[in-house]
């Protein structure tokens, strides 16, 4: 009984530093909405399939084309609220994520562009490629595929 | 034998590698024309890295912790304090060449049997990617094995300071040499990640020694289901190392009973095979993660299973986690050795000293039950602080993965081992 001691108060320390310092609130919600071409035939997707295209585990929309993920810049509140409501996974997560895929030779981030207008420019003009958006950046040239709940 | 061989197949990726390079140019007017998309598939050059800086402190003073039999030392009987258990840098060059053709080359430097840090190249491959989902390598690359092998290197993938030291211990072999298949498959909502590896490897021990694994074949299959992910993984090789080889002269002088031990102990193209099963379940939130495997060498490097589990919980940039690994020895720890009856005198002193180093040998086929509590902090998006404290008991007479052990050490006595790491990718 004596020898397990150290290590639970161990693990209480760990924990107490854990609610001291707590989680972080989430950034102000921005409707984010998913987009293709609008020559793209694609109509509908689900949040596990955008997940799976953006985290590099799938290469091809449902229909199966193949499919370009297209990211908002490192750092954008847009982005990171993206990856975590899609993916659950925090800006240290998803960074956690594609080192593992880096350094096992699995795949490269997806390329990025520098904003909501700009992504949606890229999406408009190549069918095969697949971003996101503030909802209020939307025009014609591009189709939501799925609002980010 | 084998050197002429490796230095071949180095050259031959080496050449490749830069005959690539030098061809990028166009190679980008034919494949960039025909994929037509984003500017991300022209030829690019990304360099990234990953290191750790670690510095850990053991209360054993007759053995030394360390993350890996082929360290020279570690925190312990060596020294209290020691950077050598995790420290280490990596380099890693991807060369995008188009949007099927890639190379990367991986330059990894840590402590070694020979206490340098010479840069060693971990992987150095060509990669075809043939469709989306079907991708083959040539050249040097890890090995399929174990949920985190193929990243053990890396510590800012993982939560912990180090991967249980229980389980990895058992393959010292990271990377090899050959070619492998790489195939993406789904089955409903299972995504699968299907894997065949063949090659060789020559691992560099203590000088001048080696350890060889000649046909490696490695399998490997990864199925992802939303948070839960499953890897089962197999490597069989056949091993030789010179490791031991005065030993087992020294038996084979003894005639058929020393012959006998030799062919039971030598590591001399013996059959060695790793299999492992792990599962981990990571919502974001909390993650959960268990892994069993088994290793069997048929020589002194003996048979074993080992089990780890370990789970923690993500609170802002704090993740605090417990794990509880065990390795246990399946195969005899210990052998009654040459029969001694009726020999002379002198001779049967010389067999009962061959005998007493055998079991010596053997005794370091590890038991080993560890637990431990960590925190990971991460700060920024690239770079994570991480405590960790274990406490580490080799038991039934072995050292468990300790080295370095001393006449002093006892086995079943606990370590408490301390390390903080300082985890980066850039």
């Amino acid at each position: 009984m004596g020898r397990v001691k150290p290590f639970r108060h161990a693990a209480a320390a760990f924990l107490l530093s854990a609610l001291l310092f707590g989680p972080t609130a989430s950034a102000a919600a921005a409707e984010l909405v998913v987009i293709v071409s609008a020559k793209s035939p694609l109509t509908a997707l689900r949040a596990d399939q955008v997940a799976a295209i953006f985290l590099g585990q799938s290469a091809r929309f449902p229909d199966g084309t193949e499919a370009a993920p297209l990211d908002q810049r490192l750092g954008a509140p847009l982005r990171d609220e993206f990856y975590l409501r899609v993916t659950n996974k925090t800006p240290a997560l998803l960074k956690a994520w594609w080192s593992k895929m880096v350094f096992t030779g699995r795949g490269q981030p997806p390329a990025e562009a520098a904003d909501s207008a700009a992504v949606r420019r890229r999406v408009a003009d190549n069918p095969d490629t697949i971003g996101y958006i503030d909802r209020t950046a939307l025009d014609p040239s591009v189709r939501t595929v799925l609002v980010v709940q | 034998m084998q050197q002429p061989f490796r230095r071949h197949f180095l050259t031959f990726t080496g050449l490749a590698l830069g005959l690539m390079t030098g061809g990028g140019a166009h190679a980008e007017d034919g494949a960039g024309a025909a994929s037509g998309v984003s500017p991300s598939l022209s030829p690019s050059l990304s360099v990234s890295g990953f290191g750790t800086v670690g510095l850990v402190h053991v209360s054993e003073r007759h053995a030394d912790f360390t993350s890996s039999v082929l360290k020279k030392h570690g925190a312990g009987a060596t020294r209290r304090w020691s950077a050598d258990v995790d420290t280490r840098l990596g380099l890693q060059l991807d060369l995008a060449l188009s949007k099927r053709w890639s190379a990367v080359l991986q330059v990894v430097s840590e402590q070694d049997l020979d206490n340098s840090y010479r840069p060693r190249v971990e992987w150095a491959n060509i990669k075809y990617q043939a469709t989306p989902e079907l991708a083959l390598r040539v050249g040097r690359m890890a090995l399929p094995m174990f949920l985190a092998a193929e990243y053990r290197k890396v510590g800012y993938i993982y939560p912990w300071v180090r991967p249980p030291v229980e389980a990895y211990g058992s393959m010292p072999f990271t990377s090899g040499d050959g070619a492998d298949v790489n195939y993406r498959w789904s089955l409903g909502p299972l995504r699968n990640v299907s894997q065949v590896f063949y090659g060789y490897a020559a691992v560099p021990l203590e000088k001048p020694s080696r350890a060889y694994g000649r046909h490696i074949t490695g399998l490997a299959n990864t199925s992802d289901w939303g948070a839960l992910s499953v890897r089962a993984s197999l490597i069989d090789t056949e091993a030789t190392t010179d490791i031991g080889i005065a030993l087992f002269d020294a038996f084979d002088a003894f005639g058929p009973a020393g012959a006998a031990l030799t062919r039971a102990y030598a590591i001399d193209h013996k059959r060695y095979s790793v299999a492992s099963l792990g599962v981990n379940y990571d919502p974001g939130r909390w993650f959960a993660m268990a892994e069993a495997s088994r290793s069997i060498t048929h020589s002194l490097l003996g048979a074993t299973r080992s089990v780890y589990a370990s789970a923690g919980w993500r609170q802002g940039s704090f993740t605090p986690y417990l794990t509880w690994a065990r390795v246990h020895a399946t195969s005899a720890t210990s052998d009654p050795g040459l029969p001694l009856a009726g020999l002379p005198a002198a001779l049967a002193a010389r067999g009962a000293a061959l005998n007493q180093i055998l079991n010596g040998i053997l005794a370091t086929i590890p038991e080993q039950t560890s637990s431990s509590a960590g925190v990971r902090w991460d700060l920024g998006t690239n770079m994570a602080l991480k405590l960790q404290y274990d406490r580490v008991t080799p038991h039934r007479g072995s050292r468990g993965t300790l080295i370095n052990q001393t006449p002093g050490f006892v086995s079943g006595r606990t370590t408490h081992v301390a390390s903080v790491a300082l985890d980066f990718v850039y």
